[in-house]
């Protein structure tokens, strides 16, 4: 009977629904430590939601906890007001997609979308049409005769997202899905997951270590250290206004420099390592930062204009390195205290005549100096 | 040209010969034996006769014996197969800490001697009553045979992801199903192997069988040691010829299903 209702609110859901999920107060412990240390999270229905940060610091737990493959110690996790934090797995009518495929080996393409309504007692027809369907959504119409090994990398991913969407889930987890594919595959597979995503109107938790993943997918990002969450945002004001020095050391590349505050007002005046003092607008201060206290300034490399401009504040760097990226060369040196230094500087005409041991001017915009509490 | 000759493989080429010879001349001559129209057990054998088959075959002693090793092998095989696939399964998933203390347990019938087992069983069935009895036989039997299956399983269950069962849990599957549909049809080519030397090892175990056997319940190797002593007729090299035929045709069945399991694992 169980089966009938599953079937029932699966089929009769429509494409376009995501379901709102909502994690409170989420703990895991594992011995004395903690995987996850009270996370409380609000994800929207239809919501692309990136889990980012590095290993050991508590995404897969989450994404797990959500999944029902880990039970929490504490607190709970609803889907559309639906407490599911201790229901079984296969009860929790989440579709998931893990980083290794988990494709069934033994069986066909369209066996293996098609196991999920199986398993919900669909009739083989049925089953079979449906996971033809699931099959074009990911562009794999016509493969449902091969088997998982005769498909490449990026297509057997694409297999394991059909199986995961067939079914019409409210919710979609991905567990580092395109950490296994090489650089080209992954941008082809971020934006046909994007695409999915748009389509079915699904709530996605993707769980991601790589910072330009998370940006481009994702409508908001969650930040995790240690088992809690740090931030959580949009990719635009992840990457722009981090809101603590580790998101800010964490998203992206950053110069920082230890200052300290000597006023705090309509400007925050702020003195530098090498003897200067800096007038810089109030907004640069992200957490509330004193006067007297020890700060530290951060700027993004690519903020960094060479030579002394009018708006903005001076800086004068011996260059050690100087290194062609591409689209930017990639200036490394020190300020005058000794504190590294790196600017990203597009065009190469005017940077012809620098070489390492010279000492360049840049300007620092006003706008993109952010200041936070402590040290670096 | 010829490369050169190395007198190292020369030796070692030779001594893998003698070895293997050593291990086909019985066979060489057990089977000719049972051919010989000779009444008592003589090499070479003289004449050419079927009446030892024949002899086997229509005693209703030795067709019972071996009906009673049938039995037991294949009860040994069912209920080895399913302890073993359930127990190796605990331990390949299970994240408990008496893992290491179960394995010991399990596979410990492989260094206790077997007569250690057999004395111990025998004085612990003769106060239950299961001395002489099938399900006697098979319980021994299913301890001598637990190991092989728990190594065969070990080995198959290993190689299957553990990711595949919660794939197949996050589609909706019990942990059963999970099992059922998913990890099963990866390992039974193994499993089908496992429960062949369980079947093999219980048809001609002596050992246990020797000490469990009643006067009217008797595995075939324990009638064959009886004919032995007491008669000492070319029956036995003809049952022996029997076994042999059916090991090599087991051996060969278990050899194809695990290559099988090999190619299906390797495309996994």
């Amino acid at each position: 009977m169980g089966n009938e209702i599953f079937v029932k609110a699966a089929s009769t859901t429509p494409a376009t629904a995501g379901a709102s999920i909502r994690i409170s107060r989420l703990e895991k412990r594992f011995g004395p430590v903690f995987a996850v240390d009270g996370v409380d999270l609000d994800i929207a229905a239809g919501e692309f939601i990136a889990l980012l940060g590095p290993s050991g610091s508590g995404k897969t737990t989450i994404l797990m906890s959500v999944a029902g493959f880990e039970f929490p110690t504490s607190g709970t996790i609803q889907v559309d007001s639906e407490d599911l934090t201790y229901v079984p797995s296969n009860r929790r009518n989440l579709g998931m997609v893990f980083q290794n495929y988990t494709l069934f080996p033994h069986m066909s393409i369209l066996d293996n979308v098609a196991f999920p309504l199986k398993m919900r007692g669909l009739p083989k027809a049925e089953r079979h049409a449906r996971a033809e369907a699931a099959l074009a959504t990911v562009r794999l119409g016509g493969y449902g005769n091969r088997r998982p090994n005769e498909l490449s990398g990026g297509q057997q991913q694409r297999v394991a997202l059909a199986r995961a969407i067939v079914y019409q889930p409210r919710v979609l987890l991905m567990d580092e899905p395109l950490s296994a594919l090489d650089k080209n595959l992954r941008e082809d597979m971020q934006l046909e997951i994007k695409r999915l995503h748009a389509e079915l109107g699904i709530t996605v938790i993707f769980v991601t270590h790589d910072q330009s993943e998370a940006l481009t997918m994702a409508d908001r990002i969650a930040v995790l250290k240690d088992g809690k969450i740090k931030q959580i945002g949009p990719a635009r004001e992840l990457y722009e206004r981090p809101a603590n020095l580790f998101t800010a050391s964490f998203i992206g590349e950053m110069n920082f420099v230890d200052v300290t505050v000597e006023s705090v007002g309509d400007v925050v005046s702020v003195g530098l390592p090498w003897g200067e003092t800096w007038q810089l607008p109030a907004t640069a201060a992200v957490d509330g930062v004193k006067a007297g206290e020890a700060a530290v300034m951060a700027v993004r490399p690519e903020r960094l204009r060479l030579g002394a401009g009018a708006a903005g504040q001076i800086v004068n760097v011996t260059l050690s390195d100087i290194v062609y990226a591409g689209s930017a060369m990639l200036l490394i040196g020190r300020l005058p205290d000794g504190t590294e230094m790196r600017a990203r500087i597009p065009g190469e005409s005017q940077l012809s005549s620098l070489a390492p041991g010279d000492v360049a001017s840049f300007t620092v915009p006003a706008a993109a100096i952010l200041l936070y509490q402590g040290k670096r | 040209m010829k490369p050169p000759t190395d007198r190292g493989s020369l030796v070692l080429g030779a001594y893998v010969y003698a070895v293997l010879t050593f291990i086909i001349v019985p066979l060489v001559i057990v089977i000719p034996m049972s051919f010989s129209q000779s009444d008592y057990l003589a090499f070479p054998p003289t004449g050419f006769t079927l009446k030892w088959y024949a002899e086997y075959f229509d005693s209703r002693q030795w067709r019972a014996a071996t009906w009673l090793s049938v039995q037991v092998a294949l009860l040994t095989a069912v209920c080895a197969s399913l302890i073993g696939t359930a127990a190796t399964y605990a331990m390949v998933r299970g994240r408990s800490r008496f893992v290491a203390l179960f394995q010991i347990l399990l596979i410990g019938p492989i260094i206790v001697p077997h007569i250690a087992l057999a004395v111990g069983l025998y004085l612990f069935f003769q106060t239950i009553g299961l001395s002489g009895t099938v399900p006697g036989f098979v319980l021994a039997h299913t301890v001598l045979t637990l190991p092989f299956v728990v190594f065969t399983m070990a080995a198959a269950l290993g190689k299957v992801d553990a990711n595949l069962e919660a794939a197949a849990m996050s589609c909706g599957a019990t942990r059963f199903q999970a099992f059922r549909f998913v990890t099963l049809p990866l390992v039974l080519p193994s499993l089908a192997s496992g429960a062949l030397f369980a079947f093999i090892i219980s048809f001609d175990e002596p050992v246990v069988s020797f000490f469990l056997s009643g006067i009217r319940q008797k595995t075939l190797p324990r009638r064959m040691f009886e004919d032995i002593e007491q008669n000492l007729t070319p029956v036995i090299p003809a049952i022996a010829t029997l076994l042999i035929v059916l090991s090599i045709a087991i051996l060969l069945g278990g050899h194809a299903l695990r290559s099988r399991s090999k190619t299906q694992s390797s495309a996994g």
